[in-house]
């Protein structure tokens, strides 16, 4: 008897949760849209999942001081890693539903299609009249003459390093490759990853080589023309550094399995304190100022330029540089005018450069010489003094400045030169036949 | 009740909603997908129609296809030649071992299967990792170092590495399949063969095996189907790295779809791969043509 009466309650309290939680949620709607009048719901879409540091961090803090500003408006904030962000972002390209302001980059690959579909907004000149953006840096986010986006970052390439590592096995900080080499070879008997790099993530592949390629030529345009020129594979200097690149992989130069390492197990590496070196850009800035990485490492960390070639005839201060990382807003949101409001709040030279640059946490995409106030980390001061110092800068690196099958394509044969799979002749032939295939 | 069954129309009438949800949900996409593969469409923008120019350049041109086809070939092979007669060794003896020990055995072969493939691989990375990875580490211990490779890292380990650990998710349904068609193999079978004199392995082969064919048959099917649309461990494990060397077919139309902006490109491969499916299974039915034994 007992167990038929037990047998029946269980059900009858499953439906009877059900029903008040399906009422509750209903209620809860009701409750919300009475409440607030002309309540404005604004989809961010960013590639910062960390929100306590670097630029994540900044992105939080203007978010949340809009909103404390306009009570009415909601900013609801969805962010993925970068190679995560890029697919859904297409998945929201081609379904048309685009978050209304979203993070972009300016490269051509990525873009392009974008400006070109007419899925980013129109900012108008006067609108950023006073925001302190060189043309030169709004170029990678304008087409047909009209600015679609604005750059947050001014990217480039350093060579990060552990002071304490260099001083604890008596290694001097590599000036040229060579000098990298041998350093290479110290760290590694001593058990230390001398660089730690992100292989996982083709795209540092490329660029790493590009670097080479710069430090060999002493020109920037040298990559760009012969691609565009379709004579690759009998460059000596492309091929000098291809051989270049494979000598650093045969030396043990990097990680172990670097090939499989994605962002976050090569940055987490270099934090740690078990990788000596990490090539990178200046968007890590913030390293220093990471409330999660250890007072040791943040002692430790600095930057310098990566080491020049010996009878290459690349400078140090020849350096890769560009503008990444920025922000757009989607032409077809339906709060358009309330997402360029919160743009242009955002990007407010006293805000995103101002703020970004005084708590160390990006390296803006404006001029920021003017907020240094005497306080900045070692690699805020050594970022700066390497970036005023440069002689010559790269632009958009090579793999991003063509179509988006030629970006899938070269980073992949650039992942395949570092695992060996093919020698740099081989490479070399494979990207011109890809360059003939894609570069109109 | 005849009456209505047998009535032209209304037999229409009642097949039609689920007509309508098959052409809707498959047919439609399907033929979508074939259109979508004649033209150049990037994902954005107006798709240009090009003819039969992607399927011949996937063909003739794209090694990678044709690299991605062949590991899954291959994990399909490794599925049904290394996966599967462990999954029916380990089946009958968790048979005879019978009590307790079978309940615990059962659940603990098939937990991998309820755990989600994210948190699986991201395990297998781990194990893998060349320097503070379990394997490695085993090997260290057991002397056996020189064996240590880099092996999601290198080439020539990446695609079998990849393949064991698709091995190891699948082997509790592989496992389980087995499981219920042995219970459903009658005991009086194998006291009647005992009588006769058979022992040890020939009751396996001789009985076991044979009357399980139906199982068997199934299983392959399920197999082969799974590894040639196998994508969600490689794209969380290498992505197809290095280079090529362990794609399969379904990531890589899925690079080419959402990352090189191929869109059109990407369902021509995707129609040539349902093609290579069914001409797999069909080859498949062929060989494992069998007849029923009645018991």
């Amino acid at each position: 008897m007992l167990r038929k009466t037990f047998k029946l309650v269980i059900p009858v309290l499953i439906v009877t949760a059900i029903i008040i939680g399906l009422f509750a949620g209903i209620q809860n709607n009701l409750t919300a849209s009475a409440s607030t009048k002309k309540a404005i719901e604004i989809k961010f879409f960013s590639n910062l999942p960390d929100r306590t540091s670097n630029q994540g961090k900044l992105e939080q803090m203007l978010i949340d001081s809009y909103m404390k500003a306009n009570p009415n408006v909601k900013i609801k904030v969805e962010a993925l890693q970068d190679e995560p962000y890029k697919q859904k972002f297409k998945v929201y390209v081609a379904t048309n539903q685009m978050p209304d302001i979203f993070m972009v980059w300016g490269q051509p690959s990525f873009f392009m299609p974008v400006m070109k579909g007419g899925y980013a907004a129109e900012i108008k000149p006067d609108q950023i009249k006073d925001y302190g953006f060189k043309t030169s840096s709004l170029k990678d986010f304008m087409y047909n003459g009209k600015i679609y986006g604005l750059p947050r970052n001014t990217d480039f390439m350093v060579l990060y390093y552990n002071k304490g590592l260099f001083n604890k096995y008596n290694v001097k900080v590599p000036t040229t490759f060579a000098e990298l080499l041998n350093a290479a070879k110290v760290f590694r008997s001593k058990g230390i990853a001398p660089i730690a790099i992100n292989g996982k993530d083709k795209w540092i592949l490329a660029i790493l080589y590009q670097e080479l390629v710069v430090k060999e030529s002493g020109d920037q345009k040298l990559i760009y023309d012969a691609i565009s020129k379709k004579s690759v594979s009998k460059n000596q200097i492309l091929l000098k550094a291809a051989k270049d690149l494979v000598d650093l992989v045969n030396v043990g130069g990097f990680q172990d399995a670097f090939v499989a390492a994605d962002y976050g197990a090569a940055n987490n590496l270099f934090a740690q304190e078990k990788a000596a070196m990490y090539y990178m850009g200046s968007w890590e800035v913030g390293m220093a100022a990471n409330p999660n990485f250890s007072e040791s490492f943040k002692k430790n960390v600095d930057a310098t330029y990566f080491p020049i070639i010996s009878g290459g005839k690349g400078k140090k201060t020849d350096i890769l540089a560009w503008h990444g990382g920025g922000y757009a807003v989607s032409a077809s949101s339906k709060v358009k005018n309330e997402a360029m409001k919160l743009l242009l709040y955002m990007m407010h030279p006293t805000r995103w450069a101002k703020i970004g640059w005084q708590q160390g946490l990006v390296v803006p995409g404006q001029n920021w010489e003017k907020f240094m106030t005497g306080k900045e980390t070692v690699l805020q001061k050594k970022l700066t003094q390497i970036f005023s110092s440069a002689t010559s800068v790269s632009g958009t690196v090579w793999q991003d400045a063509f179509t988006p099958n030629f970006k899938t394509e070269a980073e992949t044969l650039c992942q395949m030169l570092v695992a060996k799979a093919i020698t740099p002749e081989k490479f070399l032939a494979k990207i011109e036949e890809l360059a003939k295939l894609e570069v109109k | 009740m005849h009456r209505v069954l047998s009535d032209k129309k209304s037999i229409l009438l009642l097949v039609l909603p689920g007509l309508l949800i098959y052409t809707f949900a498959i047919l439609f996409p399907i033929i979508l997908s074939v259109y979508l593969g004649m033209t150049d469409w990037s994902g954005i923008g107006k798709p240009n129609f090009i003819g039969f120019e992607n399927f011949k350049k996937i063909i003739f041109t794209d090694t990678t296809f044709w690299k991605s086809l062949r590991n899954a070939i291959l994990l399909a092979l490794a599925y049904v030649f290394i996966q599967h007669p462990i999954a029916l060794a380990f089946a009958i003896f968790i048979d005879k071992v019978g009590g307790k020990a079978e309940k615990i055995f059962r659940t603990i072969f098939f937990i991998p299967c309820v755990i989600p493939v994210v948190v699986t691989s991201r395990m297998w990375v781990s194990l893998y990792d060349p320097q503070y990875g379990l394997i490695n580490k085993i090997l260290d211990f057991l002397h056996l170092g020189f064996l240590k490779q880099q092996w999601l890292g290198d080439t020539r380990t990446a695609l079998i590495s990849v393949i064991i650990i698709c091995m190891w998710q699948g082997f509790g349904w592989a496992l389980l399949i087995y499981y219920a068609g042995l219970k459903g193999i009658p005991e009086e079978l194998y006291e009647a063969a005992k009588i006769d004199g058979a022992t040890g392995v020939k009751l396996y082969t001789k009985i076991t095996v044979p009357l399980l064919q139906p199982v068997i048959k199934v299983n392959f099917t399920i197999a082969i189907i799974y590894a040639l649309k196998q994508m969600e461990t490689v794209y969380l494990t290498t992505n197809g790295g290095p280079g090529d060397a362990s794609q399969f077919l379904a990531n890589y139309l899925y690079i080419r779809a959402f990352n090189s902006y191929q869109y059109g490109y990407a369902n021509a491969i995707s129609v040539l791969f349902v093609i290579a499916c069914l001409a797999v299974n069909i080859l498949f039915q062929k060989i494992f043509k069998s007849e029923n034994y009645e018991f």
